[in-house]
């Protein structure tokens, strides 16, 4: 497990490696659903580096309008 | 003449000159993102771009602004490169008139080649790649999304052909911004209320014109395919995805199959949009991928959208001027002469017109806002002569110098709906709308001195003719 680059959760997982052994991993954020490359700049990969205007709080996932609102069953 | 498919288009732009190959090594971020905005920077006559030798990958190949210049719009249409944009925008919209051209049923399609049937991977199958740096995420922005409406599955107009940002989320997993306007909500919500999953086909690497047809605002029980015969003269080819009733591009790269999820919303975002600014942090629908199909060795296209003008913003601009010609067009036929909707996908709006009397220009302002397309767009309308060209901006800018007053000629409209992502608009979706009319005043409105208008010379469209001359030969 690593850590979210934008969400700071722990439970961020590896998704895919390059076809070409060892030039970079893919990982994905189940919380927030960022997803990155190891081969990225630190400052898309690295959680005390991200752009603090860009970062998401746990908290406020939930609370994400609708869009669009979920049509009620007829 | 049609395109067979995308790799005709590609071999096309290449003997034209429109394509630029790069073989040298790319790294995935930051150079594919960047050369996507670079390219529309540089000029407006730009080439697509492939990219053939990306870090990591053995064998991917990136297509990029196939549509990003006047020249690839006009070989879209098969028209000789060269053609000046207001002659682009009176071809497509002469064309328009020939719809609908029905489809072509093929039997099977190239992309049946490889299937991936369960334990899907979109990660190891595509060279996905982040475009702009604070994307959430790696997105499919040009796939072709093809649905049918649940309550009537089998009207073949109301299944719908749209482009749509698509995040990828996970191994087999994507979000989808469906935002209310648009024809696939529609059929969203018809599912919604049944209780169903709605099956969608995502089709990657197809040729130009269907991709066009795909972003053009068409009305919702007319058909892309259609449309897309229509404007490229001969029936569309398509071919229905086995064990669905999705009709889908035959010549395309890839297929996605999968539904999306009914009651499902997730955090998606935020995403680099056409307006020049980020939007997301709010919670899309998922589609759930089940098969994906692709030809050997596919081409991956994808395109750049930032702050225009981008690739975006060719793809968008003739076949969203069109609609709003041909719906003011069919009120004001003696008086219609353009339209040029192109500004950030017809947020601004200008209108070519005759005059009938006084005030006549402004009401076709308002016709404007209040066409399919305007509902959402069309903030800033400019109304000018129909000696005016609207494609022509230093003379918009000369009538808006000379020939609008300011105290009789802005109309402010209050509270007009908008589209949400107006980063502007407030609350969301919702802005005030204006007006300029730069027309000459005509009776009863008797106002300014406009009795001497300075008429070019006698000969001067003799010379123009010698100059061009001269020049196409240099
Ligand atoms: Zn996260």
């Amino acid at each position: 497990m690593s850590t979210c680059p934008r969400c700071d959760s722990k439970e961020a997982g590896k998704v895919s490696d390059s076809p070409v052994s060892g030039a970079w991993t893919i990982y994905a954020c189940p919380v927030c659903f960022y997803t990155w490359r190891s081969s990225e700049d630190p400052k898309f990969t690295s959680s005390s580096l991200y752009n603090p205007d860009f970062k998401v709080r746990q908290a406020d996932i939930p609370k994400a309008i609708h869009v669009p609102e979920i049509a009620q069953r007829k | 003449m049609a395109y067979r498919d995308f790799r005709d288009f590609l071999e096309t732009l290449q003997k034209e000159g429109q394509l630029l190959t790069i073989e040298d090594e790319v790294m995935p971020e930051p150079d594919l993102g960047s050369a996507g905005r670079a390219i529309s920077n540089v000029s407006d006559q730009s080439p697509a771009l492939l990219f053939t030798n990306i870090n990591g990958y053995r064998d991917a190949r990136i297509a990029m602004n196939v549509i990003g210049s006047w020249p690839n719009h006009a070989l879209m249409m098969g028209l000789p490169k060269t053609t000046p944009v207001k002659e682009q925008f009176f071809e497509f919209a002469r064309r328009w008139e020939n719809y609908p051209v029905p489809v072509r049923r093929e039997a099977s399609a190239p992309f049946q080649e490889v299937v991936v049937d369960g334990n899907v991977n979109l990660f190891d199958l595509l060279p996905l790649f982040r475009l702009n740096q604070y994307d959430g995420g790696f997105y499919i922005d040009k796939a072709c999304v093809i649905s049918r409406d649940p309550s009537d599955p089998e009207h073949f107009g109301k299944q719908n052909v749209g482009i749509y940002r698509i995040q990828v989320k996970g191994k087999d997993r994507l979000g989808i911004q469906p935002v209310p306007q648009h024809d696939i909500a529609i059929h969203l919500r018809h599912a919604e209320e049944r209780g169903e999953n709605l099956p969608v086909a995502l089709a990657i690497g197809c040729e130009p014109v269907i991709t066009t047809m795909a972003a053009a605002p068409i009305a919702y029980d007319q058909s892309e395919y259609e449309m897309a015969g229509a404007i490229q003269g001969e029936p569309y080819p398509v071919f229905t995805l086995p064990g669905t009733n999705l009709d889908v591009p035959w010549g395309a790269e890839i297929v996605l199959e999968g539904e999306i999820l009914a009651g499902t919303r997730e955090f998606e975002g935020p995403f680099g949009e056409f307006t020049g600014h980020y939007s997301g942090g709010r919670s899309m629908p998922v589609i759930q991928i089940h098969r994906v199909y692709h030809r050997k060795n596919p081409i991956f296209e994808h395109l750049y959208i930032g702050m225009p003008w981008t690739e975006t913003d060719y793809m968008v601009g003739i076949n969203t001027c069109v609609p709003i010609y041909k719906q003011l067009k069919d009120l004001f036929p003696d008086e219609i002469v353009a339209v040029n909707a192109m500004y950030t996908h017809g947020l601004v709006c200008i209108v070519s017109t005759k005059k009938r009397y006084g005030g006549f220009a402004k009401a076709v302002g308002m016709s404007a806002m209040a066409t399919r397309h305007g509902l959402g767009y069309c903030k800033l309308v400019i109304l000018v002569d129909e000696t005016v060209d609207p494609f022509n901006l230093p003379q918009v800018m000369w009538a808006l110098s000379t020939k609008m007053h300011p105290a009789h000629d802005v109309i402010i409209l209050p509270d007009m709906s908008v589209l949400p992502l107006d980063p502007g608009s407030n609350p969301a979706g919702i802005t005030h709308k204006m007006i300029l009319d730069a027309t000459t005043p005509v009776a009863p409105e008797t106002r300014g001195h406009y009795s001497q208008p300075l008429d070019a010379p006698i000969a001067t469209e003799k010379w123009e003719k010698i100059f061009q001359g001269l020049l196409n030969k240099q």
